[in-house]
């Protein structure tokens, strides 16, 4: 084939400092993220590449990102909502094509019904749909949600609630998690 | 179950989908790959432009969508010839450039076809989140599965040409290695989705 395999086309020297932190990055906060992608993104695949991207972005920008495992994620949390964001934008404007491999087909019926519900976060905007996310299923609680998001708590709250709202409106349910905010 | 929390949890994905370590592993080498190429680039030293090209190829295919094109003279029933070939962004002497219709991109073929309708065992039209749109489930044989698997290891993030009667209709960009099965994700009308199908199945 002409495509020249990534190992050959690539030069052997990089800082190893700069390529160390890169790996000990990814392999600190791999999980993590794809965990939260998973939940944002529209499939498998394209948590996979928001991951991916996120990371791309730390390895063209290292001086950017802060010492420290909490800092380092909230650095990298807040950019992968940030490229879903744009994402977010593209999509309502052109579809995307892409060619990937699959384990074997769902069957139609039980794909329906599994995005029934899920598809509903879709209308949520990344930010307000990460909040969801992380109060509603990674248990976070609200303060925890501001530090990392860098916002207030207040704004927490603000989406959560909204984000409830139009959740539960689009399910055609009662917002039972009012009472909860932590 | 009558709160939106419940609904969510019973829904969430990550419950039914078992993380992938070979995901990870690919994840993991084309980011740092990609800081191979960087720190190279920002060096500028020579061969900048080839030091990009090298990042090109794990960067541009993560974000980037492929380009998709209809002719007008060509979008209805027919029988259709399908191949799939390599393609790049950037020209060289012996690809062939072939001009992206509704769009100011080029792309540049590969002249031989990796795999052609009798590489293909089976495609469907699978539906898409929305359920007015429609992608393609592909399974090649085990020849064109084998092909698809050797031109793809060295493609991943660049684009590649699937033809139909000698037109580029998309060019999607490959993800990670392909073998036996694929999707083919471009959101399609029912019509584009049957027609593509229909065309990689003939003999």
């Amino acid at each position: 084939m002409n495509g020249v395999p990534m190992a050959q086309a690539l030069p052997v020297a990089l800082a190893d400092s700069a390529a160390d932190r890169l790996a000990a990055l990814f392999d600190a906060h791999y999980d993590r993220l794809y965990r939260l992608a998973r939940r944002l993104a529209p499939s498998a695949d394209a948590a996979r590449d928001l991951v991916q991207e996120t990371f791309l972005r730390a390895a063209r920008a290292p001086h950017r990102i802060p010492s420290g495992a909490r800092d380092e994620e909230a650095w990298l949390v807040r950019v992968l909502i940030n490229i879903q964001r744009d994402e977010w934008r593209k999509s309502a404007v052109r579809a995307r094509d892409t060619f990937t491999p699959t384990a074997a087909a769902d069957p139609e019926a039980a794909f329906i019904a599994r995005t029934t519900v899920w598809r509903a976060l879709d209308a949520l905007a990344p930010r307000r749909r990460a909040v969801v996310v992380m109060h509603e299923l990674e248990d976070m609680r609200v303060d925890d949600i501001a530090a990392l998001l860098g916002i207030t708590s207040v704004t927490v709250r603000w989406h959560l609630s909204r984000g409830r709202r139009e959740l539960a409106r689009v399910i055609g349910v009662e917002d039972g998690g009012r009472h909860g905010q932590r | 179950m009558d709160n939106v929390k419940d609904l969510l949890r019973d829904a969430d994905p990550l419950h039914r989908e078992p993380p992938s370590s070979a995901d990870r592993d690919r994840a993991r080498a084309a980011v740092l790959a990609a800081a191979h190429a960087s720190a190279r680039t920002n060096r500028g030293t020579v061969g900048r432009r080839v030091a990009l090209a090298a990042g090109v190829a794990a960067l541009v295919g993560l974000a980037a969508a492929g380009s998709r094109v209809w002719s007008g003279a060509t979008v209805h029933a027919a029988a259709v010839r399908f191949e799939a070939r390599l393609a790049e962004k950037t020209p060289t002497l012996d690809l062939l450039p072939v001009h992206i219709a509704g769009s100011t991109e080029t792309l540049y073929l590969h002249r031989d076809a990796i795999v052609t309708n009798d590489d293909v065992l089976g495609a469907s039209v699978v539906p898409a989140q929305d359920p007015s749109q429609f992608n393609i489930g592909i399974r090649f044989t085990q020849t064109g599965a084998e092909r698809m698997r050797a031109a793809t290891a060295s493609h991943i993030g660049r684009p590649m040409a699937l033809m139909i009667d000698g037109e580029v209709v998309m060019a999607p960009t490959v993800r990670s290695i392909i073998s036996t099965d694929a999707l083919l994700t471009g959101n399609y009308t029912r019509a584009e989705a049957d027609r593509i199908a229909n065309g990689m199945l003939l003999k």
